[in-house]
């Protein structure tokens, strides 16, 4: 069985966003080919990492891992095994955002018992797994598989976190791209709506002789007072609607 | 399709950099600059109608290259932005073409002999435009024309990521820490809206006329305003030494 730490949390937000995107992705629409760039990755990585096989899976909006990218066709079969029968470095690695490194499969009947069989008999002697990481979320793993004995170099472990790195980055990109146009409008309001603060921190410093800190505590207090958006305040200084001494007064200020 | 993966992947792995996928707005200048082996850049967000703010810069003479535009409103940005195509002058001291009357001078003298603006945007969503900038004149190379297209696709894809992590309504922190040197033109705008009785948006242009006419950093006057050091009003404006 696989071992995991206690049990899962619901997926975090930020996984559940980017996990959407796997749906997606089997569409193949977007700006760019996503599917296509983890293939290239995953290919990059055994030309790179001195591997035999690499895949890469990722999360899906169930929570279940599905298999994005293989390097070769016994490495796909094998990936999808491991799925099946639920067990092996890509899961461990899944449920607890940890390295799986230098997993020697000579040692490793009794922690994969049905993976190790069929991982053995594909001609590999040792695997590992990173994970794809986001701000404390896991997104999936990138699996490399070796046909020699041995332990992975830290260098080659290294560049295969980045590897993985450079994976997520891709993939929330990808997501950036599908939800661009709700995303700039939160941006444009954003934006626009600390503009409109700003300037009105400087009208109500101007026209009462306070310093802009002391305009913002006054337009803030009064907001919270009046259970308005400290924006909707701004506004309103702005389009001439609502004076500074119109606006409570703060704690300090004499009556 | 193949080789544009292939160059995604590689600038992607310029940012990433070894590090955590966690992504800063400073590295995507840096990146910006490396990967177009370009000597600076810099990422200006943009509004329909005016520059907004500077995201980044790799240098000085990168943020003058992004002040100038603010405060004028004219320059490589500005044209890519507005013409979302990508605006390239390999020779701004001698152009064959003069393009931007207020722009050139100062930046032509702060070394910048060759400058590049690539609209940032995706789709139909349009954000601002990256500036490289070269101390030599000369063109860009087809690679590097390629390069700064993907750059600035990825940039576009990269400030809206890090945007959707941002509390609902909020400029997110990685985005408001680059725009922070311009909160103060805004706040000098609602003073000299009040000074003048005038609309915010005519006031922006009070300010900026008198950074183009003191051959001023816009943000350097709008200091002075907040501090009070320097007034305006319907004649003109005035000094106070004293403050």
């Amino acid at each position: 069985m696989t071992e995991t730490d206690g049990s899962r949390d619901p997926m975090p937000r930020e996984a559940m966003l980017a996990a959407a995107f796997v749906k997606l992705a089997d569409t193949l629409v977007g700006d760019f080919d996503v599917v296509e760039l983890l293939t290239i990755l995953v290919d990059r990585c055994v030309e790179v990492l001195n591997v035999e096989a690499a895949g890469l899976m990722l999360v899906s909006p169930e929570g279940d891992l599905r298999v994005m990218a293989s390097s070769s066709e016994a490495m796909r079969v094998l990936e999808l095994f491991e799925l099946q029968a639920q067990e092996g470095p890509c899961l461990d690695c899944f449920h607890t955002g940890r390295a799986v490194v230098n997993q020697d499969l000579a040692a490793s009947q009794e922690r994969w018992p049905r993976f190790t069989a069929e991982a053995l008999a594909a001609g590999f002697s040792s695997v590992h797994a990173l994970p794809m990481r986001l701000r404390g979320s896991v997104l999936g793993a990138l699996n490399l598989f070796h046909a020699e004995p041995g332990e992975m170099r830290q260098s080659d472990i290294d560049s295969g976190q980045a590897l993985a790195d450079v994976a997520t980055i891709a993939i929330l990109h990808h997501r950036a791209a599908q939800e661009a146009q709700i995303l700039n409008e939160q941006l444009n309001y954003a934006l626009n709506s600390r503009i409109v603060i700003e300037q009105a921190k400087g009208m109500i410093a101007e026209r009462e002789g306070f310093s802009v800190d002391r305009a913002f505590a006054k337009m803030r207090n009064h907001a919270r007072n009046h259970n308005l958006r400290l924006v909707d305040v701004a506004d309103a200084v702005i389009t001439g609607e609502l004076a500074a001494s119109e606006m409570d007064r703060l704690p300090q200020e004499p009556s | 399709m193949n080789g544009a993966g292939e160059r995604r992947l590689r600038i992607l792995g310029l940012l990433v950099g070894g590090g955590s996928p966690e992504l800063e707005t400073t590295r995507l200048c840096a990146v910006s600059a490396e990967a177009t082996g370009m000597t600076g850049a810099g990422i200006m967000l943009m509004s329909d109608d005016a520059p907004r703010g500077s995201l980044c810069t790799t240098d000085s003479v990168s943020a003058l290259i992004e002040d100038l535009q603010f405060t004028l409103g004219e320059g490589p940005c500005v044209d890519a932005h507005h013409g979302q195509r990508p605006v390239l002058e390999p020779d701004l001291a001698q152009p064959v073409v003069t393009r931007w009357l207020a722009f050139s001078g100062p930046v032509v003298e702060a070394g910048v002999r060759a400058v590049f603006g690539f609209p940032i945007r995706i789709g139909a969503v349009r954000l601002g435009a990256l500036n490289l900038y070269c101390d030599q004149p000369g063109p860009m190379a087809d690679e590097q024309h390629a390069d700064s297209m993907m750059m600035s696709d990825i940039a576009a894809q990269a400030i809206l990521v890090l945007q959707s992590n941002a509390p609902p309504g909020t400029l997110a922190a990685e985005l408001a820490s680059g725009f922070r040197v311009q909160y103060v033109v805004h706040q000098a705008t609602g003073m000299v809206a009040a000074q003048l009785e005038i609309g915010v948006g005519h006031a922006l242009i009070r300010l900026r006329a008198y950074a183009f006419g003191n051959e001023l950093p816009l943000a350097e006057v709008a200091r002075e305003v907040v501090a009070r050091r320097l007034r305006f009003h319907a004649e003109g404006c005035e000094t106070d030494p004293d403050s």
